[in-house]
């Protein structure tokens, strides 16, 4: 092929596909259809199209209608393939009697077809195969319009056709199910179905097992009669394994076909099983249609038929089972009838001989233990019981056989009635009923028998009470045409129309919602209709359910409808018989609360497995409990609703459950059980009564673990139990494993569910929050959660912490929990989120009970809290303030209020509560409860009307405390020990500080006193300052004393101690110090002999004093200090001088020594600081560090007055807190008197006025350069003021000032003259004083007014 | 009172002329201070003003001494008192101030 020939085949078969290569390859030259290049465009499109596709197509060609087609063509084809080029007519020979007209006539006609699911027998394979096709046929018209070749897609639909056949065909025996009554009807109706089916089962045979084991044939397919015997299928060996068999072609002879062509040469042998794991019970052979291979899909297919089979013929099996089982219980019905019949009067006598010694012994041992008289009470009452049955069921027999002696006697109905309805008075009272007998006599004698109209009354009655909750009964009679008519009404439960008819059928119950007993035989109200049966009167009922029941007796007025030889006309008397009225009444009471036993008697062998037993009937439980109580603990309840309830809060190792039972039958316990996880897992054992296959699949599909049907035997039942229960341990070991282990966790354990349902807890879970396994499974908002209308804030807390815990993967945290009691319960909670194997989260966790822990935090810190509260508050009322807003804080109570209660008066009150301003405002019941409070002993805290109140001693009489909590948030135990014990500590607080109110007003006053003289000589200033409270008053003080000689004795000095005490020691030492001062004059001799005197006064002992006499003159300084801080001279440059040359020892310590004296020199400008220790003392700071602080603060506020420089010390050395101590200041500044004088304008006066500025100066100690630069620039000023003055002429004055304020030196020069330009000619003169002035001084100013001018030199000396 | 002012003039060690000055100057005898001065100047020669015994000089002082230091070949001789105030003034940027 040349290269240009291979591009035009690959244009014209494009692809990568099989079938493109194969036509490109194939040898176009020897086909009709010719070389591609040289074919019609419309067939090489029709072929591009049926390459490129996916789907199946063909392109038939030309007359022949040659075949072409594509790769996804081939599976359809098999073993066709290649038929490239071929003929259709012999590609598909074995359809081309179907296809080829539907070809030819597309050919003709040029118009296409549409087939669905069209049969196609094809031999594809090598075998001939059925199969289904939905195909079009279209025409492909060539450039002249004339139709060349047909275009075909084809389906393959032969699956889904098959399938559905099928189904119909299962569908249909399912469709059977129940109505077969035999096997052999069973299999005839499944033979007739498949008959139907020949296409999918061309023949079918159903062999059965008969009684003897022998498989026999019990039905065949229509026309498979005579086809291959027993002996061609492998029967046995199928029955015998249970596997089926395929058998292949020549092991069975032909058999029908089925409608196909061909017989069939597959055949299947299945097993046909019994129910529940019996053995099996047939075999069926299926033979597969030789249109379908036997595949997978055919094999299901008829295994499904052999499945359906078995369900029909179980089925069948099983219904003949019910209906022998139906007529045993009839005939063992009838037996029992006569068993009882034949022995009920042998149970009296030894019921006798129980009855008689049973009451002697109840009233013999009317004084014995309550143990003893209750377990003859047992006796006693059961005795009676079984005798009433015992009669009862007498009754009946005799009833039945005809025997019963009736003695009918004339009687007054309704008093007899009404006498024994007042039997049962004791009785319906003790119900909580109203019990209303109308029976009015009607004077006409009514002939019963005595006997049994007791029990017609009895029972009626009985019946009334066992299903009346709230109401009444009511007994009434009347005459109704020639009828004695006595009624029975309740307003009870009711009765079901439907039930109605059976009413008074022997042994039938009402599956009643609700009773006060479900026990009960059944044959009460029938008896009643036997009994009036006898009367020749009838019983009927009216019931509405849930209003009430009413029995209507009636009996017929006078004998003629009596056997005669019954009839006696003499009326016996007495009132009804103890023995018959017992028994009933008795029964009643039993129903009632008191007398009722509990419903689930105590396990009785604790080691076996636990096995829950839910029954109805009360003779059904009892027997079951009895068989399995030697192996079992066994606990009984009676019905599905109890059973629940128990498995719930103890899942038991096994249940046996009754199917049908009142208020929750058997299967919706099965239902609930299964649904809910703690229970999921219990092995459920089901009895029914209801035979059947359906019943027991039912059970079974309930998930019930086994099932057992009415009659069983005890053995059988044993076993099982034996059987389920090892099943049930193996199954659960690993679960009791983790069980054993959560419930020995000492935390509480839980589990949530993805829906965030608590679904599991422990024991020690219930035990912290009070809430038990019985109530799970718990939804969020769970119960244990603070309440969100009461406590808010709590319960956010827990509902968002929950809500946070989904998102982390762990964590822990401490929780604000509500005990079922209403307690708070604080607990640790950690948890983790898992997931389950069905990838759903779940979160597990521990709980801890942390309760104690925390109150006792909380103690500590709250005691903590108020104590340091308290520690910084002076003041008995802001003390009291401080702690009641405390304890509101605490609890976050409403309020909290304290009430004094002062001798006269009325009560004092204190409140966090604005509105609470006096006694009056406070609520008459809370003056009430306060009042009560009162007279509590101190210091217990008790609850009080809404809160907790409690006593404290107080200074000013007792206190009354009252915390008002909270709404939701009551004050437990452990808060009402917390109160006392706050209220412990703030009386503490209160004592403390109403002792510190006292002493401080006392020694204030005290202090004020006698501190200081009031006016002081010039150039001191004293200050005096109580320490911060609480420690206010100290011993400090200062004295400034006027000696003879113009000189000054200056003192300061502290006492030890705080207070009261110190104040007045204080005060007697400076009166003695001033004494001495003015006696001996010198500072030694006054401190030696202060020593003597302060070694007799007590507390005066370690005093220290500076005293010093001053020379203000001079600034001669003579001083002694004992034991103080040295006084301070701070000179006018900022350095300090520290007067210590004199210390020693403070006073008293060391009486007899003569103490040193020194002498300082102050000179002007320079101050003198004494002060008390209280001034520089600070905590964890040396006494130098505050010295030199108040060095620097003098330094600094050096040019102020004195009297704002000992302000600005004791503010500016003052700390943030106040002094610790008291502080005693004196400050002493030797100043030179202002210079102050007029001076004659005149040149020749310059030299005088120098000259007394110079001494002045002198005197104020400056510095030669400084003194020279303040001359020459006052200087300067002068001349300027005689100039002015010079100029105005006539001899003027002028005025000059200085003074010096600490650093600050002031000149001034006034003139009155006019300031005036200078002359030029004086230019030079003038020119340079002011420059000279500027030069000189710190600075200068000029003041010009009317009056003059004023020249001001200012200097800051020591900056 | 008028200020106490002695003026003392005589040959210097180096043929100049000296005049001697005690007591204090100010505007009261500046210009008895000037006469001294020029007279001593009148010479022609260098002459040098020992201020060792004035206590007191003002701007009136410096002013005298200002005027005649262009001209004139002018030494001032004087005590440290008196240094800030001779500085102050600039007289030293022209005249030749010895402190002793």
């Amino acid at each position: 092929m040349s290269v240009g020939e291979e591009a035009g085949q690959r244009a014209v078969f494009p692809g990568t596909s099989r079938m493109a290569a194969r036509m490109r390859d194939f040898d176009w030259a020897s086909s009709p259809l010719g070389e591609p290049r040289d074919w019609p465009s419309s067939l090489t499109t029709a072929v591009r199209i049926c390459l490129t596709s996916r789907f199946p197509m063909i392109v038939w060609w030309g007359p022949d209608l040659r075949f072409l087609y594509n790769d996804a063509y081939l599976p359809l084809l098999g073993s066709k393939h290649p038929a490239l080029d071929k003929p259709g007519a012999e590609v598909w020979g074995e359809i081309w009697h179907i296809i080829g007209p539907m070809l030819d006539s597309v050919m003709a006609t040029g118009e296409a077809t549409w087939s669905e699911d069209l049969l196609l027998p094809m031999n594809r394979h090598g075998y001939w195969e059925e199969t289904y096709w939905t195909y079009s046929y279209s025409p492909v018209h060539d450039d002249e319009g004339a139709v060349r070749a047909v275009f075909t897609a084809v389906t393959d639909t032969t699956e889904r056709v098959i399938g559905e056949r099928r189904l119909a065909t299962l569908r249909e025996l399912g469709a059977r199910a129940g109505v077969a009554r035999t096997e052999d009807e069973a299999c005839e109706l499944v033979a007739d179905v498949l008959g139907r089916a020949g296409a999918d089962v061309p023949y079918a045979a159903i062999h059965i097992r008969d009684g003897d084991g022998e498989l026999a044939l019990a039905a065949v397919t229509p026309g498979g009669e005579g086809a291959a015997g027993a002996t061609a299928w492998p029967l046995k060996e199928v029955l015998t394994d249970g596997v089926p068999r395929t058998v292949s072609d020549g092991q069975f002879g032909e058999l029908p076909s089925g409608g196909w062509s061909t017989p069939p040469v597959e055949a299947m042998v299945l097993p046909l099983p019994g129910d529940a794991g019996d053995a099996a019970i047939g075999v069926i052979v299926l033979a597969a249609s030789a249109g379908r291979a036997l595949d997978e899909s055919y094999r299901t297919f008829l295994g499904l038929v052999a499945q359906q089979t078995t369900a029909l013929v179980n089925g069948a099996i099983a219904y003949q089972a019910q209906q022998q089982r139906a007529e045993e219980l009839a005939a063992l019905d009838a037996a029992k009838t006569t068993f009882f019949a034949n022995i009920s009067h042998e149970f009296r006598t030894p019921l006798t001989l129980i009855l008689g010694p049973a009451a002697e012994l109840r009233e013999a041992l009317a004084d014995a233990g309550e143990r003893v008289r209750e377990e003859v009470e047992v006796i006693h009452r059961n005795a009676l019981r079984l005798g009433r049955l015992v009669n009862n069921l007498l009754d009946f027999s005799r009833i039945e056989a005809g025997r019963m002696q009736a003695r009918f006697e004339p009687v007054d109905l309704p008093a007899f009635t009404a006498e024994l309805a007042s039997v049962f008075r004791a009785a319906v009272e003790r119900a909580g009923l109203a019990f209303e007998v109308d029976c009015a006599p009607w004077g006409e004698p009514v002939h019963v028998d005595r006997g049994m109209w007791e029990k017609v009354v009895f029972n009626l009655l009985s019946n009334a009470i066992k299903f009346t909750f709230d109401g009444a009964i009511r007994v009434t009679s009347a005459l109704d045409g020639g009828h004695a008519v006595i009624a029975v009404s309740d307003t009870g439960i009711g009765i079901d129309a439907a039930e109605l008819p059976r009413l008074f059928e022997r042994f039938h119950r009402i599956p009643s919602a609700r009773a006060r007993s479900n026990e009960g035989s059944g044959i009460g109200l029938a008896l009643v209709r036997e009994l009036v049966g006898m009367h020749g009167g009838s019983v009927a009922v009216e019931s509405t359910p849930g209003a009430g029941t009413t029995f209507r007796v009636r009996v017929p007025l006078g004998t003629r409808h009596l056997p005669p030889e019954h009839v006696v006309e003499e009326s016996s008397t007495g009132g009804p018989a103890a023995e018959t009225a017992d028994p009933y009444v008795q029964e009643a009471l039993r129903w009632l609360p008191d007398g009722d036993r509990p419903a689930r008697p105590a396990p009785a062998a604790a080691a076996g497995a636990r096995v829950l037993v839910a029954d109805d009937n009360a003779d059904m439980r009892d027997y079951l409990v009895r068989l399995l109580r030697d192996d079992y603990a066994v606990t009984a309840v009676r019905d599905g609703a109890e059973a629940f309830a128990a498995a719930c809060a103890e899942p038991p190792e096994l249940i046996i459950s009754d199917v049908m039972m009142p208020r929750l039958d058997g299967l919706g316990l099965l239902a609930e059980l299964r649904d809910d996880p703690r229970t999921a897992a219990v092995p459920v054992l089901l009895l029914s009564a209801r035979a059947g296959q359906e019943a027991a699949v039912d059970g079974l599909a309930a998930g019930a673990d086994d099932y057992l049907v009415k009659p069983f035997s005890a053995r059988e039942l044993l076993a099982r139990v034996r059987t389920t229960v090892q099943l049930a341990r193996l199954r659960t070991q690993h679960a009791r494993w983790r069980a054993a282990m959560i419930e020995s966790l000492q935390e509480g354990f839980f589990v949530c569910d993805s829906d965030g349902r608590v679904v599991e807890i422990n024991t020690a879970f219930t035990e912290l929050v009070g809430f038990d396994a019985g109530g799970l499974p718990y939804a969020p908002p769970f119960p244990w959660w603070p309440d969100p209308e009461t406590d808010p804030a709590a319960h956010r807390q827990v509902s968002d912490a929950f809500d946070h815990a989904w998102d982390e993967p762990a964590g822990g945290l401490v929780l604000p929990f509500r005990h079922r009691d209403g307690h708070r319960v604080w607990a640790a909670l950690s948890y983790t989120g898992l997931h389950d194997d069905e990838g759903h989260r779940r979160l597990v966790g521990t709980i801890r009970d942390v309760t104690a822990e925390r109150y006792a935090v909380q103690r500590e810190s709250a005691l903590a809290s108020m104590n340091q509260r308290l520690a910084g508050i002076s003041g008995v009322p802001d003390v009291l303030r401080t702690g009641l807003e405390l304890l509101r804080e605490l609890w976050d109570a409403q309020r909290v209020l304290a009430v004094t209660w002062p001798p006269d008066g009325e009560p004092e009150v204190t409140s966090t509560d604005p509105g609470d301003r006096r006694w009056a405002d406070l609520a008459a019941p809370l003056r009430e409860t306060l009042g009560h409070v009162r007279s509590l002993p101190a210091l217990h805290a008790t609850p009080a009307g809404s809160g907790v109140g409690t006593t404290v001693d107080h200074p000013g009489g007792r206190l009354t405390l009252w915390v008002e909590p909270a709404p939701g948030r009551p004050l437990g135990t452990e808060d009402r020990t917390l109160l006392a014990l706050l209220a412990g500590t703030l009386a503490h607080a209160l004592r403390r500080a109403h002792r510190d109110d006292r002493q401080r007003e006392v020694a204030i006053a005290l202090q004020r006193s006698i501190l200081g003289p009031a006016r002081l000589p010039a150039g001191f200033e004293v200050r005096y300052e109580p320490a911060n409270p609480p420690l206010e008053v100290g011993g400090d003080w200062y004295d400034v004393i006027t000696l003879p000689g113009d000189r000054i004795g200056i003192v300061v000095g502290d006492c030890v101690g705080r207070g009261l005490a110190a104040a007045a020691v204080m005060g007697q030492l400076r009166s003695a110090c001033r004494a001495l001062l003015l006696e001996a004059s010198s500072p030694a001799h006054t401190l030696t002999a202060l020593d003597r005197f302060a070694g007799r006064l007590p507390g005066a002992l370690c005093t220290t004093v500076f005293c010093g006499v001053l020379d203000p003159a001079t600034g001669a300084l003579t001083y002694s200090s004992a034991g103080h801080p040295p006084a301070t001279l701070v000179h006018r440059d900022g350095t300090a001088e520290f007067l210590d040359a004199s210390g020693s020892l403070p006073l008293a310590v060391r009486a007899s020594a003569p103490r040193p004296e020194a002498t300082a020199a102050v000179p002007i400008g320079s101050l003198l600081m004494l002060y008390t220790d209280g001034l520089v003392e600070r905590r964890r700071e040396a006494l130098d560090e505050g010295m030199d602080r108040a060095t620097a603060v003098a330094h600094d506020a050096r040019d102020a007055g004195l009297s704002d420089l000992a302000t600005a010390l004791m503010d500016r050395l003052r700390p943030a807190d106040g002094y610790e101590d008291d502080v005693a200041l004196l400050l002493y500044r030797r100043a030179v008197p202002a210079l102050d004088f007029e001076f004659a304008a005149d040149p020749d006066h310059l030299a005088s006025t120098r000259h007394w500025l110079r001494a002045w100066l002198a005197n104020a100690a400056l510095e030669p350069d400084l003194l020279q630069d303040v001359l020459v620039a006052a200087g300067e000023a002068c001349a300027n003021a005689v100039e002015h003055a010079y100029l105005d002429g006539l001899g003027a004055t002028a005025h000059l000032a200085a003074r010096l304020t600490g650093g600050h030196l002031v000149v001034t020069v006034t003139d009155r003259g006019q300031w005036k330009q200078p002359p030029p000619d004086n230019h030079v003169l003038r020119g340079r004083g002011v420059p000279m002035m500027e030069a000189l001084a710190d600075a200068v100013s000029f003041r010009h007014d009317a009056t003059g001018t004023t020249v001001t030199l200012e200097w800051r000396i020591g900056s | 009172m008028t200020t106490a002012l002695t003026l003392v003039s005589g040959p210097g060690d180096g043929g100049d002329r000296v005049l001697t000055v005690t007591g204090e100057i100010d505007m009261s005898n500046a210009a008895e201070f000037g006469a001294a001065l020029d007279r001593e100047l009148a010479a022609g020669t260098a002459v040098t003003v020992d201020l060792t015994g004035v206590t007191y000089l003002d701007s009136a002082g410096v002013a005298v001494l200002f005027d005649r230091a262009g001209e004139h070949d002018l030494r001032l001789v004087a005590p440290r008192l008196l240094d800030r105030v001779l500085r102050v003034s600039g007289l030293t940027q022209v005249v030749k101030v010895m402190i002793r």
